[in-house]
């Protein structure tokens, strides 16, 4: 059976039911499917029918008031966004990929973009989550308040599980308060030894909270109209005066200048399709040494590029397809790195990854727990029961 | 074995003062900070080092003997209570702090270390530990991470998990596995995630990473005082709800009050107020005082009566004691005290505390509420005398009563002090008998045969596992 | 002497011994939430609740309740660890009283079980005026004769008693000095004290001197004698309120404004007359009106400014007695006290607050505890690196100073007064004061 020939649509958590509850009669495994933006994510998955959930959509509760949101798994973060915008509220995840993914993929996934520097990830923001488990039963977590401590957090278990637990079907998330000014600014960084270091001293050293700070290399600079080398971005949100203050600060520690407001969906959707995408992370005082190593991947195909959430030390590198060098030396890379994660790698280089991951025996027990047929994404996370 | 053989066998690992056996040293273990539970443990065990914890956790693997992790005994679910046949294991005498990282903005530290003792360690650096439960001098990291513990400032900052990044836990099993990590992102499940907030049911912390933060450039304290408890919840949902993020916004009503400036830790509160809300923003001294001047309109346009800033950190220092040490200050109040939590969704705060005040009216009862107002995190305490059995059963009814308030109004039965025994009954308000289940299952990942805390969180009936015995149980054991 | 009235009260449980039963009310205002345990010496020394307030607190009420017997020796060996340093009842936000549960609780225990014969016999040598008298006049000889810091050396207890009693020299020589005060603040009697008139004279001078200087006037108050502290510490009521009968008879006659205390156990003792002698109908009222005139010296002299003398440029550190920051809640006042010394750079332990383990005779009861108690106080001097250890406690300054002297720690303990006498010295024998 190939993930074509069987599709089935689920428009509620009873069709996610029946759907499983046929797929542990049949022994045959699903392949979880939002808007189908990120089925070359992960490592692939054994032959299995899909389970589209675009249809299971929509927001369910949205109180401005108590900044929560409960929304249906395929409802897409581009309508959570409009959604909330009516009220000068967000929804603070800017993962990486067409801006119309689902919520439900994000929570998965556990997927973050820049704005994880100040907001955290969506293990951060899930307050609760619906889910139907692999032996189709349908159970919640957590709750719709923003502060929960009743019984074990099966919500950030789930987050981050790629579906291999459970199919998620409605998510409540923490909102945030739009701030009122929200700019960005970009500083060259020169390329001279120690500059790097320098200028994230320097950053940390002056009186600003910044929403987000990437760091980006001059190829994806120049593809972001950025300039042609690498340059850091800053992101300043708040009030008008409080934006005002770190907007002097930043001046002081380099050239600032005035980035596109749009520059931010750009970077979220720069990846050329196909592309393999490793994240390589350490701690954030060795950032520059991380960067450094990435360098000597990119360095070595013209269209491989790099950024990296400075505060939080994570590097990604996204290699262009059909450019083996640079896949081959990406995949070297992760298989020698002490913490690489890999988004996207051609189905045929996983294998060359033989770290074992930490904690196998105790992850392989919660797959047991919760998907004991390993019928939903098998293989996703390379965590066999 | 026997409980005697046990004990020697503990004695030859931790030494004879690391043993408690007697009845009457082990009555101060049988409560935590909410006496109204009592159980006397059968043994008490204290190891001084990580090794010894790890053998004394081996010896129970071997001998299949149940136990109970102990911190400094500050909770609030009784949770550290040991029944049956469980051994408490103490782990107040493991206080070091193990390394301090002022660069990365992280520490390590052995379970038993004060939450405080990192704040307090930190501040050389210009950083703290943002986590403070009202409890902070006392209670210990492994404590928190146990509850998932929060504090007023986890408004803005968040709760335990959001800066706890790596956990080396032992297993019941004995076995020493490394949950998180500082160095970067980890691959696979989030099984710290999962770690934080279980109750000592999944194991015990080794020692614990967390992040620090800095301290805020500046910091502005206002006290808002009201004629009615509706008028300070009204001013809450408008704080939160204009896009302003306070670091804590706390609300304490009139017999809270009463109670904080009858203590030694009088803290200048209206004495004739209905509510006081205690309201902290922090951040870049830039528009901090027009934030300021917004919430204190805000707080005006409610019906606040007056509303000032601390003029200095001593000010600032005298108003945040009455709030931290609010809980103990109800104990002039009467001789015994139901502490509550329950978290609900911030614009149902005015009517839910109407519907508490009516219940507290139809079973004649006196409520104090001091509580998180930012998150919607109630605590209504009741005081009572417990030797008076028709009172003490009109204060059970009305808990009964405002749980399922605080439900319906699509809250949840906990915050941050955990379930513990304590609210063991409330699980199936919020849980389906599924979703009971599925939580079982994660416990039985860590803990197949159910001997770390055993008997709290989730109720045991709830667990069809265990009387079933189909795929999670099986799950746990087959060999992989 | 008046017959003792310890009747048991009306609201005695039926089978519990009156002393505790009648603590039962405080005890049950203890709401269980451990913010005592790290605020107690034994806890952090020991890792063990049994040795914290809240878990002492718990062996008592049940022993109040009957659940435990009055015999119980586990209860007797934690109760006994108790320092009385009352750290837990500043920490405490319920307000339970814990210094007095505990005094009504070890005389329950004590009408049971005698307490240890080294510390009868110390209680009555101190409640007796002559056995004391040749005592402390035995000591003082030994002290002269360079004897103590030779016999200081020996090891253990015997060695630290005696560098306790060498520790009771003086640190700097006295001056005296003809006073100018114009006596306009009142009059002032002073509690001479046993050990502090025995051992501490010095400091009872010094104490007069700069009393004097600040516009007190002071007038002797015969007939005085040892506060009764040691006898309530150590659950012997019986004698602590004869004691008090005494001295609260011998203030009455000197018919002055306040009791002026210098060391802090005493005037903590003196401070709750009131509470000790609340069921004796003859006696209640009239110690209460002593306690209500009793003042730590240090609070008189605060409340006098106190004026400033010559310049001292001396590094001294501040260590707090428990029974003045605990008991009587006096932070600021000392260090006020030490302020009014110009070019004096005070410091404050960074941990000044907790108990150094001298507690009354709790060091000849509990040598080893006591010895861990004091540790950490010892490495945090060293750390500061002052020559002058202030305090203002004869118990502490004896047992800080021992410590530092058998620790090889180059420095010695004073009483905050002695500095600012020393200072009014300078300035009478002509060095100016500054102009404030």
């Amino acid at each position: 059976m190939s993930a074509t020939a069987n599709v089935a649509h689920a428009r509620t958590t009873a069709d996610v039911v029946a759907a499983v509850a046929n797929a542990v009669a049949r022994h045959s495994p699903v392949r979880i499917v939002g808007r189908g933006h990120w089925l070359d994510a992960g490592r692939p998955t054994r032959d299995a029918s899909a389970l589209l959930l675009d249809e299971l959509s929509g927001v369910v509760a949205y109180t401005p008031g108590d900044l929560t949101l409960t929304a249906r798994a395929g409802t897409t973060l581009a309508d959570i966004a409009a959604v909330t915008a009516d009220h000068a509220q967000w929804l603070a995840l800017d993962p990486f990929g067409p801006l119309d993914g689902t919520l439900g993929a994000t929570i998965a996934t556990a997927s973050a973009g820049p704005l994880a520097h100040a907001f955290g990830t969506p293990r951060d923001a899930a307050l609760g989550i619906e889910a139907v488990t692999g032996d189709a039963a349908i159970i919640r977590a957590g709750g719709r308040v923003v502060k929960n401590v009743a019984g074990f957090d099966l919500t950030r278990l789930f987050t981050g599980a790629w579906g291999t637990l459970g199919v998620i079907t409605e998510i409540t998330v923490r909102l945030r308060a739009r701030p009122q000014v929200d700019e960005t600014w970009s500083i060259p960084v020169p390329a001279n030894n120690g500059a790097l270091e320098a200028l994230c001293a320097a950053l940390r050293a002056a009186p600003i909270a910044p929403l987000a700070l990437e760091l980006i290399d001059a190829r994806l600079a120049a593809a972001l109209s950025l300039g042609d080398h690498d340059v850091m971005l800053i992101r300043l949100g708040g009030s008008e005066e409080s934006v005002r203050a770190q907007r002097d600060a930043i001046r002081t520690v380099g050239a600032a200048a005035d980035a596109p407001a749009g520059v931010w969906d750009a970077l979220r959707t720069s990846d050329p399709p196909g592309s393999a995408v490793v994240r390589f992370s350490d701690l954030p005082s060795r950032v520059a040494d991380t960067w450094r190593a990435a360098r000597e991947i990119t360095s070595l195909a013209g269209g491989a590029r790099q950024h990296a959430s400075v505060g939080r030390g994570i590097v990604r590198v996204i290699a262009p397809p059909n450019d083996d060098a640079a896949v081959t030396a990406l995949v070297h890379a992760a298989a020698r790195a002490a913490t690489a994660i890999p988004e996207r790698l051609p189905g045929t280089c996983w294998s060359a990854l033989t770290t074992p991951m930490p904690n196998a025996e105790l992850a392989r027990r919660v797959k047991r727990a919760f998907d004991p047929a390993n019928l939903l994404n098998p293989g996703i996370l390379g965590i066999e029961p | 074995m026997t409980r005697d053989e046990l004990a020697i066998a503990l004695r030859a690992i931790v030494g004879p003062r690391g043993v408690l056996s007697r009845p009457a040293e082990l009555l101060p273990f049988s409560a935590d900070g909410l006496p109204t539970y009592h159980r006397p443990p059968k043994l008490a065990v204290f190891p001084s080092t990580r090794e010894q914890v790890i053998d004394v956790i081996r010896l129970f693997a071997r001998e299949q003997w149940p136990f109970v992790p102990r911190g400094a005994g500050t909770g609030l679910s009784a949770g550290a209570l040991a029944g049956g046949d469980a051994v408490i294991v103490g782990l107040n005498r493991l206080t070091r702090i193990l390394s301090l990282d002022p660069v990365n903005r992280l520490a390590v530290v052995e379970p038993g270390a004060v939450n405080v003792s990192l704040t307090r360690a930190a501040g050389a650096f210009g950083l703290y530990y943002a986590p403070d439960p009202s409890s902070q001098s006392a209670c210990t990291i492994g404590g928190n991470v146990a509850e998932n513990s929060g504090g007023p400032h986890c408004l803005k900052y968040g709760v335990t998990v959001n800066h706890v990044v790596a956990v080396t836990v032992l297993l019941p099993d004995g076995e020493v596995v490394s949950l998180g990590g500082a160095h970067g992102e980890t691959p696979g499940y989030d099984l710290l995630g999962a770690f934080v907030g279980s109750e000592g049911c999944f194991g015990i912390a080794l020692d614990v990473t967390v992040r620090l933060s800095p301290n805020p450039p500046a910091v502005r304290t206002m006290l808002a005082d009201f004629t009615s408890i509706d008028a300070g919840a009204r001013a809450t949902s408008a704080i939160i709800a204009s896009g302003i993020l306070p670091a804590a916004l706390e609300m304490m009503d009139g017999p809270t009050i009463r109670a904080v400036e009858a203590s030694i830790y009088a803290a200048g509160y209206p004495a004739d107020a209905e509510a006081v809300l205690l309201i902290e923003l922090d951040g870049l001294e830039a528009g901090l005082d027009a934030d300021a001047r917004r919430v204190e309109q805000l707080c005006l346009d409610a019906g606040a009566r007056t509303v000032r800033t601390a003029r200095d950190e001593r000010e600032r220092a005298r108003l945040w004691q009455g709030r931290k040490k609010a809980f103990g200050a109800m104990g002039r109040v009467a001789p015994a005290l139901v502490v509550q939590d329950a978290v609900i969704p911030r614009t149902r705060l005015p009517d839910v505390l109407r519907t508490i005040h009516d219940i507290a009216q139809r079973w004649r009862i006196q409520v104090c509420n001091v509580f998180h107002a930012g998150d919607g995190n109630l605590h209504p305490n009741i005081g009572y005398d417990p030797r008076d059995s028709d009172a003490t059963d009109r204060v059970h009814h009305a808990m009964r009563e405002i749980m399922r308030a605080c439900v319906d109004a699509g809250g949840t039965i906990t915050g941050e002090h955990g379930i513990g025994l304590d609210k063991l009954e409330y699980m199936p308000l919020i849980f389906s008998p599924a979703s009971l289940d599925a939580q079982c299952r994660l416990r039985a990942v860590f803990d197949p045969d159910r001997r770390a805390n055993p008997d709290k969180v989730v109720p045991q009936h709830a667990c069809r596992e265990w009387t079933q015995a189909p795929a999670a149980r099986a799950a746990a054991t087959v060999p992989a | 002497m008046t017959a003792t009235r310890d009747t048991p009260p009306a609201c005695a449980l039926p089978g519990t011994l009156p002393p505790l039963a009648d603590a039962l009310p405080g005890i049950m205002t203890c709401v269980h939430c451990g913010f005592c345990l790290q605020a107690c010496p034994t806890y952090l020394a020991l890792g063990d609740e049994n040795d914290s307030p809240r878990g002492r607190i718990l062996l008592m009420r049940a022993v109040a309740e009957g659940e435990l017997p009055v015999d119980d020796p586990d209860v007797r060996r934690h109760l006994d660890r108790c320092l009385g340093c009352r750290g837990c009842e500043t920490a405490c936000p319920s307000g339970v009283p814990y210094g007095q549960i505990l005094e009504s609780a070890r005389a329950t225990l004590n009408q049971r079980q005698p307490p240890p014969r080294i510390a009868r016999l110390v209680l009555a040598v101190f409640a007796t005026h002559h056995p004391l008298a040749a005592t402390l006049w035995a000591a003082r000889v030994m002290r002269g004769s360079r004897l103590a810091a030779l016999l200081a050396r020996l090891p253990g207890r015997v060695g630290f008693s005696f560098a306790m009693l060498a520790a009771s020299a003086p640190a700097m020589p006295a001056r005296p000095y003809a006073t100018r005060g114009r006596g306009t603040r009142g009059t002032v009697a002073a509690l001479r004290g046993c050990v502090m008139e025995g051992l501490f004279a010095h400091v009872n001078r010094a104490t007069e001197r700069t009393l004097e200087e600040n516009d007190y006037h002071v007038t002797p108050a015969p007939g005085q004698r040892c506060c009764g502290a040691l006898h309530a510490h150590a659950g012997d009521l019986v004698g602590a309120r004869a004691l008090a009968r005494a001295n609260i008879a011998a203030f009455e006659r000197a018919g002055v404004d306040y009791i002026a205390v210098n060391a802090s156990g005493c005037g903590l003792m003196m401070k709750e007359y009131g509470h000790l002698l609340r069921n004796d109908p003859a006696w209640a009222a009239r110690a209460t009106a002593i306690a209500q005139r009793t003042r730590d010296a240090s609070e008189l002299l605060a409340a006098a400014g106190p004026v400033a003398g010559a310049p001292m440029a001396l590094r001294v550190v501040y260590d707090a007695p428990c029974h003045l920051v605990h008991g009587q809640r006096l932070h600021h006042e000392p260090l006020a006290v030490l302020a009014a010394v110009p070019d004096l750079v005070t410091t404050t332990l960074p941990n000044a607050d907790q108990c150094c383990g001298s507690a009354g005779i709790y060091n000849l009861l509990q040598p080893e505890l006591a010895q861990r108690v004091l540790a950490p106080k010892l490495d945090e001097i060293a750390q500061d690196g002052a020559p002058l250890v202030a305090t203002g406690n004869p118990g502490c300054m004896m047992q800080i100073g021992a410590g530092l002297r058998r620790g090889h720690i180059a420095a010695r303990t004073v009483h905050p007064v002695e500095l600012l006498d020393a200072s009014y010295a300078r300035h009478a024998h002509g060095v100016p004061a500054p102009r404030r």
